[in-house]
């Protein structure tokens, strides 16, 4: 047994150094072994080389099929989260802003009412469009905001963090309330309750910009931002113009 | 020892094996067809995917997306401003000192323009064209001096009936045409540029360069008449213009709240 090391064995330095074993195996053995030693090289190289072209090919056509990966956020995620709830609060400021838009006298109060109603109803078409490509329910299914207890509590806990309300949100008697009133009355509750509703709606979009898990999402989030940062002041600015004060500012 | 043999054996057994076959030509070609063969599948493969590879950059090298927000970096000549800070409002009686011309960002009348595709014949108040930026449009300038026939029609024809674009003369314009979307701004020699589409490819509602995503283009019933929309006025601004810092609100004791992002409340 002590000798198998050193027995020259035909097929392995062929496998193993196909570009060196040839050269020996000629200066050694001479001619007959030459033509052996290459007709196997050729034959074990040549398999080689097409089953490397073959998953090369395979490879290739398989990338080609597949779509690009795209991240699909966790029906726990902040990105869900935050599409879920923010349609929710998004689609009452369209209800308060598409019915004062109808019955305001107010030339201001109607194209502030029609800004925000175009523009939020766009939004709630992106957060919804993604809901459905990600397959996740469209609506909040237990309570609100939970995705934002949970991260700062960085643990999978269940429905614990759940608010009944989001903040900012118009009461049912407050919408009760606006939808019986005419200018200036309905003008001046309608800036009051669209300001506080933007003042709750900003600690969700902070927190999605900084935290969902989809770029996307954390742009809207950012851009919603902005936007409502500098409408706050704008609704603040009308109130005052109207003599109003604004509701206290959502805890 | 025995293993020593045996090896012997073989080898010789081998040699005269090989030595008494003629050489294997057909194995030879066999194993040439097969590697031509699997050699052009892949080339065949290869060419294919790559050709797909470069289509399909050239077809999204101006689409937005995460990974290029701001597809106009590609577009040479591009003036990018960050107006951020620069949103407020004025009313119709007030002017903005812009620092730009025709401006891209800055204060601006609360009354937008009407943006969906909406040609206008003469030219408008600089204040209304700015809002619409802010909303995601476009709006194509040219120097109505410069830009007529077939060239000005060719202009007119990317924009009427389209979302989000607008165009107007704009006088003594210092290039033939200026294209602006917010805090961006091309101005070039011809019509038939193909930057012109490749800027609007690029910035309209490109939800990563303005602020209002999702801002309609439609104007707010009763406050915009296509036909007749305030003029544009080509005098310097006043002495108490607003300035780009101003319009309401101003940063007088109507700041937001703090948005420092506490967690809620916990109920449960």
């Amino acid at each position: 047994m002590e000798e198998v090391p050193t027995t020259p064995a035909p097929a392995t330095p062929a496998a193993a150094t196909p570009a060196t074993a040839p050269a020996a195996s000629v200066a050694a053995d001479g001619e007959p072994r030459q033509s052996a030693g290459w007709s196997r090289i050729l034959v074990a190289a040549a398999a080689a080389l097409a089953f490397v072209l073959v998953g090369a090919t395979v490879g290739l056509l398989l990338a080609q099929s597949r779509t690009p990966a795209t991240v699909i956020p966790a029906p726990d995620s902040v990105a869900v989260g935050f599409c879920q709830d923010m349609t929710v609060h998004h689609r009452q400021a369209v209800r308060m802003a598409g019915y004062v838009r109808n019955i305001s006298t107010d030339p201001a109060i109607k194209r502030l009412a029609f800004d925000i109603e175009t523009g939020q109803i766009d939004q709630i078409g992106r957060m919804q469009g993604w809901l459905n490509i990600w397959g996740r329910d469209s609506l909040p299914v237990a309570g609100h905001m939970g995705w934002m207890a949970e991260a700062s509590h960085g643990g999978h806990g269940g429905s614990g963090g759940s608010l009944a309300q989001m903040p900012g949100m118009a009461t049912h008697d407050e919408l009760t309330r606006l939808e019986s009133l005419t200018s200036p009355e309905l003008d001046t509750l309608f800036l009051q309750l669209m300001l506080r509703h933007h003042q709750g709606g900003l600690p969700m979009m902070d927190y999605a910009a900084a935290h969902a898990e989809v770029g996307v999402v954390r742009n809207i989030a950012y851009q919603m931002q902005t936007a409502q940062d500098e409408e706050i002041g704008l609704l603040t600015h009308m109130l005052a113009q109207r003599g109003a004060a604004p509701l206290p500012a959502p805890s | 020892m025995a293993s020593g043999k045996t090896s012997k054996a073989v080898r010789s057994a081998r040699s005269s094996v090989v030595v008494s076959k003629p050489k294997p030509w057909g194995t030879v070609a066999a194993v040439v067809v097969i590697l031509l063969f699997a050699g052009g599948v892949f080339g065949y493969a290869y060419n294919q995917w790559d050709e797909k590879q470069e289509r399909e950059a050239a077809l999204k090298a101006y689409t937005p997306a995460e990974d290029n927000q701001d597809p106009s970096d590609k577009i040479e000549g591009v003036v990018k401003v960050d107006y951020t800070e620069a949103r407020g409002h004025v009313d119709a009686t007030q002017r903005v000192a812009y620092d730009k011309f025709p401006p891209f960002g800055g204060p601006h009348d609360s009354v937008w323009a009407a943006c969906n595709g909406v040609v206008y014949e003469k030219p408008v108040r600089n204040e209304n064209m700015v809002h619409p930026l802010e909303h995601g449009a476009v709006w194509i300038a040219y120097n109505p001096d410069d830009v007529t026939g077939e060239a000005l029609e060719a202009l007119k024809s990317k924009v009427a009936g389209q979302t989000h674009l607008m165009m107007s003369p704009y006088p003594s314009l210092d290039k033939p045409i200026s294209l602006q979307s917010w805090g961006h701004q091309l101005k070039l020699d011809s019509a038939d540029d193909p930057r012109i589409d490749q800027f609007i490819r690029a910035l309209r509602t490109n939800p990563y360069q303005h602020p209002e995503v999702g801002g309609t283009c439609d104007p707010s019933p009763g406050t915009w008449n296509v036909d007749s929309p305030p003029p544009f006025v080509g005098t310097d601004p006043p002495p108490d213009a607003v300035p780009m810092t101003g319009g309401v609100p101003q940063g007088d004791g109507t700041e937001p709240p703090a948005t420092d992002t506490p967690a809620p409340t916990t109920t449960g």
